[in-house]
Parts: C-alpha cells; sequence; structure tokens
C-alpha cells in the first residue's frame, strides 16, 4: 500500500491540471495567470495543463475577491471538482479581500467560502510569484500526502 | 489459449499497446511543444497523468445515465485495443488474421467515435451533449475518404486482408508510392477521427469546455484519454502495414525497430499538422471533407483501378 500512495502522490505533484476562475478580480491577475500559461514560462514543462472544466480539475486557481453575486458559483464549481483538489488564491484580493473589503457587494476572500490552500499576495501578482505558488503547493503534498485543501 | 491470452493481454495487446500510446502521446506532446518554441513536457508526463487520474475521485453526474456513462469508456478502449492484434507488427503474420479483417479494423475504429457520443450524451451536460451531436456529424465527413483510400489500397493489393496487404506491399516496395494521395487523403481524416486540430471541433475547449468528455472525472475520463492514445497509435500502425509495410521484410528485431520508428513518424507528422493549423468550423469541416477529400479518394481510388488493369 505504501509504495502505490508514493507513487499516486508522486503523479499527483507532477500533473497538476489547474482551472482558472475570476471571482470579481478586476482582470489584472486574471491577464497575469494567462500570462504565466504563455510559452515563455511554458507550464506544460511541471505538467500544468489549464482545462475547461472542473470535472478535469486538480487546482482551482481563483482571482479577485468573492462578491455576492458570483458566492454561490464559486461553491458549485468547487464542489464540481473530483477529490482530491486544492484553491490557489492569486492576488491581494482573493487573500483577504483588498481593497474591496467591506464592500456591500463583496464577501470577502476566497476562504471566506471555500477552504484555500495556498495564497500568493500581489496587486497583481507576477507570472513568477503564481509559478512559485503553485510549485511550494505541490511541494507540500510530498510531505504531508493525507492533509486535503 | 495460453498463447491468444498472452497476445490479449500482453504483447501484442492490451499491455504493449498502453504502454506504446502514452509514448506515442509524449511524442506528440513535445514535438507540439517544441514547435511552439516551448521545452514541453517531461518525459514521464502521459504515465504522471494517467496514475493521477486513476488516482482521482469518480463522480458520475445524479442526471447521467450511469450504466451508459461508465460503459462507454470501456468499449472505446476495447475496440481500439482489438485492432492492434489484426496488424503484422514485423512479421509476415499478425496475432490473428483472417480475409476481410481489413474492414473489421476500420469498423473497429468507428466505434470509439460511437462510444464517445454515447458517454457525451448520458452524461445529460448541455456541452457534453453538443460535443457528442458534433462528434458523429464530423464522423459522417471524414469516414468515407479514410475508407475508401486505405480500401483502394487494398484493391490494388487484391485482397481484404491486412496480412496479405502488408505482404505485396513489402514485396513490391515500388507499388507504394501509387498509394500516396491516399496517404494524404488518410492522413487528414486521422485527424478527424483522433478530433485534433483543425478538426478539433467536438472537444473545442474554448466554446463547449470540454465536449463529450465535459461530465468524465478520474477513472473513467483515464480510460477515454487512453483509448484516444491508443486510437492514434493504431491509426497510425494500419496506414504503416497498409502504405509503407517495409518493416516485414527485415526480419524480427531490426523490423520492429524499423516499425516502432515509422508509426512514431506518421505520429509527428500528425503534430506538426495539428501545430500549423487553427480549428474550423463544424461546417467548414464538413465542406472540406466532402468537396476535397472525397473527390480525391476517388481519384485515387480511380488511379488504383487503372493501374490494376495495366499492371495485373
Amino acid at each position: 500500500m505504501g509504495l502505490i500512495k508514493k507513487v499516486v502522490t508522486w503523479a499527483r505533484i507532477k500533473s497538476p491540471w489547474i482551472l482558472h476562475f475570476n471571482t470579481g478580480a478586476c482582470n489584472a491577475c486574471d491577464i497575469e495567470i494567462i500570462a504565466a500559461l504563455t510559452p515563455r514560462y511554458d507550464l506544460e514543462r511541471f505538467g500544468v495543463q489549464l482545462k475547461g472544466t472542473p470535472r478535469h480539475a486538480d487546482v482551482l486557481v481563483c482571482s479577485g475577491p468573492v462578491t455576492r453575486q458570483i458566492e454561490d458559483r464559486l461553491v458549485r464549481i468547487y464542489e464540481q471538482m473530483p477529490e482530491p483538489k486544492f484553491v490557489v488564491a492569486v492576488g491581494t484580493c482573493s487573500c483577504t479581500g483588498g481593497v474591496f473589503n467591506g464592500c456591500y457587494n463583496v464577501r470577502g476572500g476566497i476562504s471566506s467560502v471555500i477552504p484555500v490552500s495556498a495564497f500568493i499576495p500581489g496587486c497583481p501578482a507576477s507570472p513568477k510569484a503564481i509559478i512559485d505558488g503553485v510549485a511550494k503547493l505541490l511541494a507540500s503534498l510530498a510531505e504531508e500526502p493525507k492533509k486535503k485543501g | 489459449m495460453l498463447n491468444s491470452l498472452f497476445f490479449i493481454l500482453v504483447f501484442p495487446g492490451f499491455l504493449f499497446v498502453s504502454f506504446f500510446g502514452l509514448v506515442a502521446e509524449y511524442v506528440d506532446r513535445k514535438i507540439y511543444a517544441r514547435l511552439q518554441n516551448r521545452v514541453g513536457p517531461p518525459w514521464f508526463q502521459t504515465f504522471a497523468d494517467f496514475i493521477k487520474l486513476l488516482g482521482k475521485e469518480d463522480i458520475v453526474p445524479c442526471e447521467a445515465n450511469a450504466r451508459m456513462f461508465g460503459l462507454a469508456p470501456i468499449f472505446a478502449l476495447s475496440a481500439v485495443v482489438t485492432v492492434f492484434l489484426y496488424i503484422p507488427i514485423w512479421r509476415y503474420d499478425a496475432a490473428f488474421s483472417f480475409n476481410g479483417d481489413i474492414i473489421m479494423a476500420l469498423y473497429l475504429l468507428t466505434i470509439p467515435t460511437l462510444a464517445f457520443f454515447i458517454g457525451g450524451w448520458y452524461s445529460t451536460s448541455l456541452f457534453a451533449r453538443l460535443g457528442s451531436v458534433r462528434c458523429v456529424t464530423q464522423l459522417f465527413a471524414y469516414e468515407v475518404p479514410l475508407f475508401m483510400s486505405i480500401l483502394s489500397a487494398a484493391l490494388l493489393a487484391n485482397s481484404w486482408s491486412l496480412r496479405d496487404i502488408a505482404n505485396f506491399y513489402s514485396l513490391r516496395p515500388a507499388y507504394c508510392l501509387f498509394n500516396l494521395l491516399g496517404f494524404a487523403v488518410s492522413m487528414v481524416a486521422l485527424l478527424g477521427k483522433l478530433e485534433k486540430a483543425p478538426f478539433d471541433i467536438p472537444e473545442a475547449e474554448t466554446e463547449i469546455v470540454a465536449g463529450a468528455f465535459t461530465e468524465y472525472s478520474g477513472r473513467l475520463l483515464a480510460l477515454l484519454r487512453l483509448a484516444i492514445d491508443i486510437e492514434m497509435v493504431v491509426g497510425a500502425a494500419l496506414f504503416v502495414a497498409v502504405f509503407f509495410p517495409f518493416a516485414l521484410a527485415l526480419g524480427a528485431a531490426l523490423g520492429f525497430i524499423v516499425f516502432i520508428i515509422e508509426v512514431l513518424a506518421v505520429v509527428a507528422l500528425l503534430s506538426l499538422m495539428r501545430t500549423v493549423v487553427a480549428r474550423l468550423r463544424i461546417d467548414q469541416m464538413i465542406d472540406f471533407c466532402w468537396k476535397y477529400l472525397v473527390p480525391l479518394a476517388l481519384l485515387q481510388l480511380l488511379i488504383n483501378l487503372i493501374l490494376k488493369g495495366v499492371l495485373v
């Protein structure tokens, strides 16, 4: 059993498929996420692939504060993903709500709605910071294979 | 009995062809990446993807028909693995063979498309249904030129058995030159069968998320992806057996290496073709197939009929 678990953990680390979801960002973080996926940074080196559907994804990459409009949809997308799943919050707004915290239409950061595994601050977070954050999240999987997001 | 089981399960059956399929997917993705000026995935990438998907949660949507949803990937996988048993790889004899097996191979290669349709249709998601309808619409366009060009090569060889066709062309290598047009037509048609650009309309991720595969996750998705990889290898191996069966004359060890290189060369050609073109609309795709591919396949048929009258 130990060997199988190790192989599956290895595969999980080597093949994170991501789903990009804008929860109400100003689009700056989205541009940086897209930039991280371009040939210049070439995330396929690490096995990262951008998927269109939550059923295929392992990592949900969220940007922006959670607005009241998007809250239900965010929870629904999160629940559509198969276990084990991880959430990465990209940008200051998605970490804490940022400058929008306390607005009448904003719920707060991503972690106020769904559990988050990694926070990547920045306004906007640069592609290098995003890649570093995802790499650190994956490295943490090797240490604690049982812990889920 | 044991011999047949070994053929079916280990070599050249399930285990070998799965391994080969994953390697071919890696070659395809690496070439795709290099042509886009990227580094591309490491060599173990496709194996990591496969193992990861096996270790994930299986979700069957509550609206979906669980039985059809679960059976479709298994049907697709078993159909494509079966085809490989009938292809002469490097010996003059395939693992199994009978007169008419080329027809059976072509029809078994159609089953994955139908399985994708059934799986997509019974997952009852809007995107999956759109994708599966596009799958079948596309089937009617590329299937005719593919069948005509491969069967016209069989016509020249005067046999419906893959083994005899491969023997015929390996004894007369110059005859392969007559079939180049048919090879070109069937390469384009194979792009449609494998749902790669410019014919990736059924799983256009920028329009209909992942087409027929939208609701699949975990093990079933792993089987579907494996079925597509094996379909690519089997399609390429079928082309090698029909159009360029040069490996047969070289003996076991060298012949096997040449066969593998030939199949990977066809895969490389496929990834080159899918890199340089963009996605078509479904109506443009159907127009293209019926206006250009079918007449070219008919021309190939005519050439081979005339040759048969002159040469034989």
